[in-house]
């Protein structure tokens, strides 16, 4: 047996551990080849589930005795927070680093931010502002919802409560962010939920859409004439709203100037950067937060009670957001006196670009001629504005509850 | 300010903040189209 641990820690470690953390081990070695998988698959989005699959199964495969006769790996370690411990082991591991210069400074978050802003189309807002945001807003409700759930059913505190409650958003570099600052001991596992659950709208939303909407309905096309603006006009309404939002919402700024910063770039038609932005930079830091959120997976950092209440209240949000979006588009549908798809409010949603390609697949599959790609996009890009402004709203004002 | 409360007051602000960065987008896209429109005549 002595030998056997010797020669094969991997297996020698979980001999070693409680047998909770062990079977935990091997459970989570076999949902990170399901998510592989089914990334593989396209079940779920391949981008963050490739990697976050392959990271989970080594994280808690490739367990050793370190040299100080702990248990761990030589990935990360998410819990050194002294200097000199730090310094030590960021020459050790070989993601530390990552993890410490720019997943939990939250630059991984802002970095994704800028390469969503270089491929948004703000053109879009302008077909149907006011439709636009008034269904955002509808599809922001799950993140209220579950704040004031999370912290009188679930016990949370605000910060924490606040933190999971950005789920319901859908908009991943927002729930990082938030999370840092106002849970950071809750931070991994509620990033990894958060991103998991973002995965499953695919799966999930479609069947809400048939739940809500009638078949009759799903297929109304809407007429749109989206405006020709200017360039000009877009960056500079890009630059103008960036400042007014910093000013107002402080604490929100790096997410508010990356996402901003990348519209600009675009608009500005700084070529080299847009390129930069949407293809390097994005790509770069989701392959890198998928394959931190898998390392962050291990065994031991999930086994807490708090993980529960967080599974529970992200699928909440999700779905109450998707509902409230919904709902949207049925007021919107009565308020344009039926010249309105009302598939168009889970596009308020703003899991950019998914959910508007949701709202067009639905309405096509009933009618093959509806286009409503152009006012689904616009509630999409109004949906990361709201979700931005929900969560610089929190950070502000969270010490409000007393 | 109890919880619930709270998240009515957040929703409401959120709102607000919301439609005043709608309304300066709009805004801002009639007055450069009314001037981009000026020019036009100007030059004609």
């Amino acid at each position: 047996m002595e030998l056997l641990t010797t020669l094969f820690p991997g297996i020698g470690s979980m001999l070693a551990q409680e047998p909770a953390i062990a079977a935990a081990r091997l459970v989570l070695i076999v949902i990170g080849f399901i998510l592989a998988y089914m990334g593989f698959t396209r079940k779920l989005e391949p981008l963050i589930m490739v990697p976050m699959g392959l990271g989970m199964i080594c994280v808690n495969a490739g367990v050793l005795f370190l040299s100080d006769g702990s248990i761990g790996t030589l990935l990360l370690d998410p819990l050194v927070s002294d200097p000199t411990e730090l310094m030590n082991i960021l020459q050790v591991n070989c993601f530390q680093p990552i993890y410490n210069f720019m997943f939990s400074n939250g630059l991984i978050a802002c970095l994704v931010f800028m390469g969503i802003g270089a491929q948004s189309e703000i053109s879009f807002l302008l077909a149907k502002p006011w439709t636009s945001i008034t269904i955002a807003l509808f599809a922001e409700l799950g993140t209220f919802v579950t704040l004031a759930v999370g912290i009188l059913g679930f016990g949370l505190e605000p910060g924490q409560a606040a933190a999971v409650a950005t789920i319901g958003g859908a908009d991943g570099p927002m729930v990082l962010f938030t999370s840092l600052i106002q849970a950071p001991e809750l931070f991994v596992p509620i990033s990894i939920i958060a991103y998991l659950y973002l995965s499953l709208t695919y799966g999930g939303y479609p069947y809400l859409i048939r739940l809500m909407v009638p078949k009759k309905y799903r297929g109304i096309d809407v007429e749109v004439y989206p405006p020709e603006v200017p360039q000009k006009t877009k960056f500079i309404f890009c630059v103008v709203v960036c400042g007014v939002l910093c000013l107002l919402l402080p604490m929100a700024a790096p997410l508010i100037l990356s996402f901003f910063i990348g519209v600009a770039v675009k608009e500005a038609e700084i070529l080299p950067f847009q390129e930069l932005l949407e293809k390097g930079i994005l790509y770069f830091s989701t392959f890198f937060l998928g394959l931190t959120l898998g390392i962050l997976c291990e065994a031991s950092t999930l086994l807490n009670t708090a993980v529960i209440k967080i599974l529970i209240l992200g699928i909440l949000a999700l779905a109450i957001s998707g509902v409230g979006g919904l709902l949207g588009g049925w007021v919107m549908y009565l308020v344009k006196k039926k010249q309105f798809n009302p598939v168009i409010g889970i596009a308020g949603v703003s899991c950019v670009p998914t959910t508007a390609k949701l709202a067009q697949h639905a309405a096509a599959d009933e009618n093959p001629f509806a286009v409503i790609l152009p006012v689904a996009m616009g509630a999409n890009i109004c949906g990361v504005i709201t979700s931005a402004i929900a969560a610089g709203v929190f950070v502000t004002t969270i010490s409000m509850i007393g | 300010m109890s919880p619930i409360t709270y998240s009515l007051f957040a929703y409401g602000l959120t709102a607000v903040i919301s439609y005043v960065v709608i309304a300066i987008i709009v805004a801002i896209n009639a007055f450069m189209s009314r001037s981009h429109k000026g020019s036009g005549r100007k030059e004609a």
